[in-house]
């Protein structure tokens, strides 16, 4: 039973990563807790222990509200809106071609699925420069392309720096999830959607009552993972609007947390915000489990 | 074989497991902290900085580097590079034997914070740039630099005595202590092009009234007065500041340097703030800047020169070096005041010491980190960084009257010899860390959409904020 090859396999496969997770992981998981109780300055070795202080100014702090509140907005639109765009698309160079025949995508399928990938290669802190420049009033791309009644200071007023935000995360996350579903709908047997066509179903339909019930799980899994990103989204809004955007409307609460941690000092409450994200983040994700089994899916794999 | 598959991780497992590890992302800002518990002993610290000097002490080594020791210095490599320190390592080298290491980097919080925590800082670091470590963390483990002034340079002159002004020490002045010496001169001013204004004869403003009348002689031209930037708004503020410092007296620099209640309410701040809200009014600012990148709008002055005037430090020149006009030839004035009234003279200028130079008190060899600045600090290092950096030190005399060639550093000099003993300058925007905040007030002021009353009573509630949530240092 106890080999020299058992235990080795032990030690490697899960004494090494368990050690990583205590230290990398688990450990500053604690710091970061148990920080948020003091008044830690972060450069002495010197702090109080505050009690919940850090907490009670945080739920009257009005700046991390709306920066709660801009986060809570991305998990909602965001993961919808790429979605959506991203189960379109991968049906479309799927099963979405032509209706007679071998279940098929559209013509050139294969060049639009490497085109689309594009966005996704490109690192987020390139895709929200390039984008800055494209939302720029003055010579930016979309200004000259639209006419003079429809022009904006994109990135700069209240009402579109949000909406504007949005369409780069989007646009950059599109790809990716595409990807995801083009594998997991090529998973789904061809008899099927051959007999639902012989029904006589059309495309919707088929998307509708085939392929998403079949990718089901995935599409839970894509909706956690972009919808964390969204309840991050730092390197985009910090790169498009440095500080928060007008009337801090683009304001994320990582961007809040970076900006009491390290222009301010004030590394105790800093602690108080990483974990409030932390707590969001898991509601989060309970929320979609939740919704998830509510609506009729089964998340058990027995 | 069929047991081992029912053990097996399912896709729910793992889901779950990278949910818990994504969860954990925010909370990894700690990791590059590196906890308070760990380091060596940070209380048990025996060795000292400054007190106790190790080597001999006489007016050629007046801090007693030890001979033959090591000196380990951390210098912010940005617009300056770091060139100009290591030529003051290769002649502390030969002062002293030994070696000065020089560490460029660009991160200074981020890589000085773990060694402070842990108490083994290096002996000289150049708190400077984005990522400058704040004042008020610091103030209590670093060392005051006052003897460093008051000790003879390798030229034997006292150092004081070739600086180009006393208060040009202030910068690095909190609650007294003398806690870090500045190393660069810079001054904050509006700019504009020399040939331009002279083409259409127009004279730069010295009040706002004139920069009104200015704005509207812009206008007939198809031209703006003014242009702005996002993450640059707040230099509209620095230059509304500055302006009712002149105005008001120091009063003004006092009450915002304390974060006094209703400190923007002064009366002198307000007059300024009215003012321009009259030229945002009047359609004198180009529109967008609160949509655009800074660089970009600096172009636009600088380069498509669509409009006339741009307030910002003295680095502008080199800043926008490729993105200069030809025959632009850059020049300054001193921000302007409201009117004659004014409790200081126009000629009154923000001049500001940067580059900020400390000696943390925990340092293994503080003596060597001030022994390296006192080189730095004399004629030949001081002469050898304005000739390649094409910019003024701290220490008079540094500069020929052709500043190299360049009409901003001629109008640099020009305007802090006018100055003469009139100049100030403020921090508490960086020492608590309010531009951020401050920049998203400023940009919804500057493309019109906050009235005077919303821009002063967002900027006092920033300055309330900082006042109830962190440890004030007082200004007097």
């Amino acid at each position: 039973m106890w080999s020299f090859d058992s235990i080795s396999f032990f030690l490697v496969f899960l004494g090494l990563p368990l050690a990583l997770f205590l230290t990398l992981v688990i450990w500053p998981f604690l710091q970061a807790a148990f920080y948020s109780f003091t008044n830690w300055g972060g450069f002495s070795q010197e702090f109080d222990i505050v009690g919940f202080d850090n907490y009670v100014r945080l739920v009257q702090d009005g700046t991390f509200l709306t920066a709660l509140v801009n986060n809570v907005k991305l998990a909602i639109v965001i993961p919808l809106v790429t979605l959506v765009i991203a189960l379109i698309f991968a049906t479309l160079v799927t099963v979405g071609g032509r209706g007679i025949g071998q279940t098929v995508g559209v013509k050139n399928s294969g060049f639009y699925r490497v085109v689309s990938f594009f966005p996704y290669v490109i690192p987020a802190v390139v895709t929200a420069v390039i984008f800055m420049k494209v939302f720029d009033p003055s010579d930016g791309l979309l200004n000259r392309l639209l006419p003079a009644a429809f022009e904006q200071n994109w990135l700069g007023s209240v009402s579109t720096a949000m909406p504007a935000s949005m369409v780069v995360i989007v646009w950059a996350g599109v790809g990716f999830y595409m990807l995801l579903f083009i594998a997991a709908i090529k998973s789904i047997p061809a008899e099927v959607y051959e007999a639902a066509r012989l029904d006589g179903a059309g495309r919707l339909r088929t998307l509708w009552s085939v392929t998403l019930p079949s990718i089901r799980e995935t599409v839970q899994t894509a909706w956690i993972y972009i919808g964390i990103a969204a309840l991050d989204a730092f390197v985009f809004m910090h790169i498009l609007n440095n500080s928060g955007g007008p009337d801090n409307s683009t304001l994320v609460m990582p961007q809040y947390l970076f900006r009491l941690a390290f222009s301010q000092n004030q590394f105790g409450y800093a602690s108080a915000v990483g974990v409030a994200m932390a707590v969001v983040t898991l509601v989060f994700a309970a929320l979609v489990f939740t919704i998830n089994r509510l609506s009729g899916g089964s998340t058990r794999s027995s | 074989m069929t047991d081992s598959r029912i053990s097996a991780p399912d896709r729910r497992t793992v889901l779950r497991g990278a949910l818990y590890t994504a969860a954990a992302l925010p909370l990894g800002v700690t990791l590059a902290s590196c906890a308070t518990g760990g380091g060596g002993g940070g209380e048990d610290e025996t060795d000292d900085g400054g007190d106790e000097p190790a080597g001999d002490v006489d007016p050629d080594n007046p801090f007693g580097v030890e001979p033959d020791s090591t000196v380990e210095t951390v210098i912010f490599n940005g617009g300056y590079g770091v060139d100009y320190v290591e030529f003051a390592a290769d002649i502390f080298a030969d002062l002293h034997g030994g070696e000065a290491t020089v560490e460029p980097q660009t991160e200074i919080t981020a890589t000085m914070q773990p060694r402070f925590v842990a108490g083994n800082p290096p002996d000289l670091i150049d708190n400077s740039g984005a990522q400058s470590m704040g004042f008020n963390a610091i103030m209590d483990q670093i060392e005051d630099l006052t003897d460093v002034i008051d000790a003879p340079n390798l030229e034997g002159t006292t150092i004081r005595d070739t600086l180009v002004s006393e208060n040009v020490l202030d910068s690095g002045v909190y609650d007294g202590k003398l806690a870090a010496i500045n190393y660069v001169l810079s001054l904050y001013g509006i700019w504009y092009s020399a040939s331009l204004f002279d083409e259409h004869g127009w004279t730069p403003p010295t009040t706002w009234e004139e920069a009104k009348q200015l704005g509207a002689a812009a206008k007939d031209e198809g031209l703006y007065l003014f242009v702005w930037g996002k993450e640059a708004a707040t230099y509209y503020q620095t230059l509304a500041i500055d302006s009712a410092i002149k105005q008001g007296g120091d009063e003004v620099r006092l009450t915002l340097e304390n974060l006094e209640e209703d400190c923007w309410s002064h009366e002198a701040i307000q007059a300024v703030f009215t003012a321009m809200k009259e030229i945002v009014d009047a359609g004198y600012f180009k529109p967008g800047g609160s949509g655009t990148e800074f660089k970009t709008a600096q172009a636009q002055w600088s380069l498509e020169q669509e409009a006339l005037l741009y307030p910002s430090g003295s680095w502008i020149e080199n800043e926008m070096k490729s993105n200069t006009a030809d025959d632009f030839q850059m020049t300054g004035v001193p921000s302007f005041v409201v009117d004659d009234s004014s409790a200081m003279p126009v000629t009154a200028l923000h001049s500001e010491a940067g580059e900020p130079f400390i000696v943390p008190t925990e340092a293994q060899n503080g003596a060597g980190g001030k022994e390296m600045l006192r080189i730095m600090l004399s004629q030949e290092a001081a002469a050898n960084f304005a000739k390649e950096k094409l910019a003024p030190t701290v220490i008079a005399d540094t500069v020929p009257e052709d500043g190299f060639g360049s009409t901003a550093l001629v109008s640099q000099s020009e305007m802090l010899a006018a100055a003469g003993t009139d100049t100030f300058t403020h921090k508490f925007v960086n020492l608590y860390g309010l531009n951020q905040a401050q920049l998203t007030v400023w940009n919804s002021f500057l493309d019109g959409s906050k009235s005077v009353e919303e821009l002063t009573s967002d900027l006092q509630a920033i300055t309330d904020e900082a006042r109830e949530t962190q440890e004030v240092i007082p200004v007097s």
